[in-house]
């Protein structure tokens, strides 16, 4: 299947290939159970290339750096760094050090696998650009995984790099990530009337509804082959013809095999850039929520609700 | 398309084939609605009819189909938005426009317990919206399955909205009623909405560290994250000269190793959905009873017989 396409049509001269002719590692597997399931039987093989090293290699420096300092602060305890892994944290430096550099074991670690993490995005960022380009392809992954960048940088670099110190941003660790979180909305007055954190939860909760509509109505049509979509886009058939009149029968309209991808994209796309927007300008230009729907006119607080006595203990 | 792994003693087979003389319809360019809607609206294959042989509402108004289920669910739409507007619009306490935000609809106190409030009486409104609302979603679901059934489509869709149903029914009917009182659901209302949700959150410690929570929030960020994938993977694909599925299947396996494939990407997006709403109807159902704190919840974690010592 696709191992039979060989050598890429658009070869792009900056791209340094590993492994063989057309720069692939390994051969095609086949892996007859997830047909069973409706998928691809197709595992590899890989492409690698330059861009794939820098990614792979500076993420896994992070990992390790990250790792090794919560290692570190369990005394090299295997046993209780399982039982804590999960309240383990690499932070930040504190907000004394502003934006310098901080030793390495009271931040200054935080700074160095921080640096790698940011490095790793990047370099997968043009990888999947690189990829796309040199299969002849217009690169709408790379387009659409800048909106989860934007996101990452403002958390991990823009936002803290304004506010002055490191601290702002959110420790490496499962629970610092949860706490981060947490403390921020309340900081800033409770997220919920953050504007673009309505928004952003409404890309984020619409994607969700957009692949439920769309997913299971593919799926629901299998059998009339409407899951073909490329043929389909140029030439619909009877299963793009039923997936239309099923929502135009539903809910008065309907997109067509080629426009759902394209409010699949902007939902996704748009959930990372205003939940970007929604921390950006929280701290910098406001500093209350709260207070800033009231000033807007869409908050109108009201005496709390009766404390509840639950029947059961 | 991949053919169907027989054999070995797998129980389970949930390959498809496409059925002849599908791929045939493909038509340049495609069809006007007006020729697909000639080829399609035919009246009988409902849920009435298979039952009773004959459904009184079987036909379209515009471009919406009817049916007995589009008729029950008109009439809740209708009575459950008089009760909605009503009291948050009308009845709320500021001018219309300001009230679009901060009208709401209060559940009945604790003390009614599970009694049904009589006009008048604080919650009233709430149980009739609720109730309303509740027989519309229902009617809604039957209606997509009358359509699925008329287009001889799988139940897909509407077992993937029953998911989302059953979101609505945990927070306002099962987990009210296992509590033992109405005022356990929430307050309907644009921003007082977002008022319960941050003081249910708050009420049980704090729920980030509730893993239901946490599962469900990464399900959803999952499914967003396909759908990223999926739609440029399209989007890429149709603008090429040749498009073709083998193409992107190789821009896949080069950059992540797999390719899950166009019919794959579709069932593994609305499991991902499906899976991440299910998921959080437990964080929901599991607060209040049997956990009352999600910080001390994780007690028992550090209590675990091989590692209490450490």
């Amino acid at each position: 299947m696709a191992a039979e396409l060989g050598v890429p049509p658009n070869r792009t001269p900056a791209e340094i290939d590993i492994g063989d002719a057309t720069g692939r590692i390994g051969s095609a597997i086949e892996a007859k159970w997830l047909g069973r399931l409706g998928f691809d039987t197709q595992l590899g093989p890989f492409y690698l290339g330059l861009w794939g090293v820098v990614a792979f290699v500076s993420a896994g420096l992070f990992t390790f750096i990250w790792l090794m300092t919560m290692l570190a602060q369990v005394s090299y305890n295997p046993i209780a760094f399982l039982k804590y892994f999960a309240v383990l944290q690499l932070d930040p430096p504190s907000p004394a050090y502003g934006l310098g550099f901080a030793p390495l074991d009271k931040g200054g670690w935080w700074l160095v696998a921080t640096f790698f993490l940011t490095i790793s995005i990047l370099a997968w960022l043009i990888r999947i650009w690189e990829r796309a380009r040199a299969l002849g392809l217009k690169p709408y992954l790379a387009y659409g995984f800048t909106g989860a960048i934007a996101l990452y940088l403002v958390i991990y670099i823009i936002r803290p790099i304004i506010m002055g110190d490191w601290s702002e941003a959110p420790g490496h660790g499962i629970k610092a990530l949860l706490d981060w979180d947490n403390n921020t909305s309340v900081r800033y007055g409770n997220f919920y009337y953050n504007p673009f954190h309505m928004l952003s939860i409404f890309f984020l909760l619409g994607s969700t509804l957009l692949f439920s509509m769309h997913g299971a109505t593919i799926w629901a049509l299998e059998k009339f082959g409407a899951h073909e979509e490329e043929a389909e886009i140029i030439a619909p058939g009877t299963g793009t013809e039923r997936a239309q009149l099923f929502w135009r029968w539903t809910m008065g309209f309907n997109a067509n095999a080629y426009s759902i991808h394209l409010w699949a994209f902007w939902f996704a796309w748009l959930c990372g850039v205003t939940g970007a927007i929604g921390v950006l300008l929280s701290g910098t230009l406001v500093s209350d929520w709260f207070q800033w729907a009231i000033d807007a006119r869409i908050n109108y607080p009201q005496a709390p609700p009766v404390p509840v006595e639950l029947p059961l203990p | 398309m991949s053919a169907p792994g027989k054999g070995r003693g797998m129980a389970i087979d949930l390959s498809f084939t496409v059925l002849e003389g599908a791929r045939e319809t493909r038509v340049p360019g495609g069809r006007t609605m007006e020729e697909i809607e000639a080829d399609f609206r035919k009246p009988g294959n409902t849920t009435f009819t298979s039952v009773f042989g004959t459904d009184p509402f079987d036909f379209w108004v515009g471009p919406f189909y009817v049916g007995v289920w589009g008729f029950i669910g008109s009439i809740a739409t209708v009575i459950g938005a008089l009760f909605y507007f009503n009291e948050t619009i009308f009845k709320g306490p500021y001018s219309l426009p300001q009230n679009f935000f901060a009208g709401r609809i209060d559940p009945p106190p604790a003390e009614v317990g599970l009694a049904l409030q009589k006009a008048g009486e604080v919650g009233f409104a709430w149980q009739m919206t609720v109730l309303f609302a509740t027989i519309a979603f229902f009617s809604w679901m039957m209606r997509e399955i009358d359509i699925c059934k008329k287009l001889d489509m799988g139940f897909h869709v509407p077992i993937s909205f029953g998911v989302v149903f059953s979101s609505w029914l945990t927070l306002q009917v099962i987990r009210p009623i296992l509590l033992g009182q109405w005022h356990e659901g929430f307050v309907i209302g644009v921003m007082p909405h977002l008022d319960w949700v941050s003081n249910f959150g708050y009420r049980y410690n704090n729920f980030l560290y509730n893993p239901f929570h946490a599962l469900g929030i990464s399900l959803i960020f999952f499914a967003t994250f396909l759908l990223a994938c999926h739609g440029s993977a399209i989007l890429s694909a149709a603008q090429t000269r040749d498009p073709s599925p083998e193409r992107i299947n190789q821009f896949w396996t080069d950059i992540q190793y797999y390719s899950i494939g166009e019919a794959g990407i579709h069932r593994a997006g609305a499991l991902a959905a499906a899976i991440g709403i299910l998921v959080s109807n437990l964080c929901i159902l599991f607060s209040g009873w049997p956990v009352q704190d999600w910080v001390a919840f994780w007690g028992f974690w550090n209590d675990l017989p091989f590692w209490r010592g450490f």
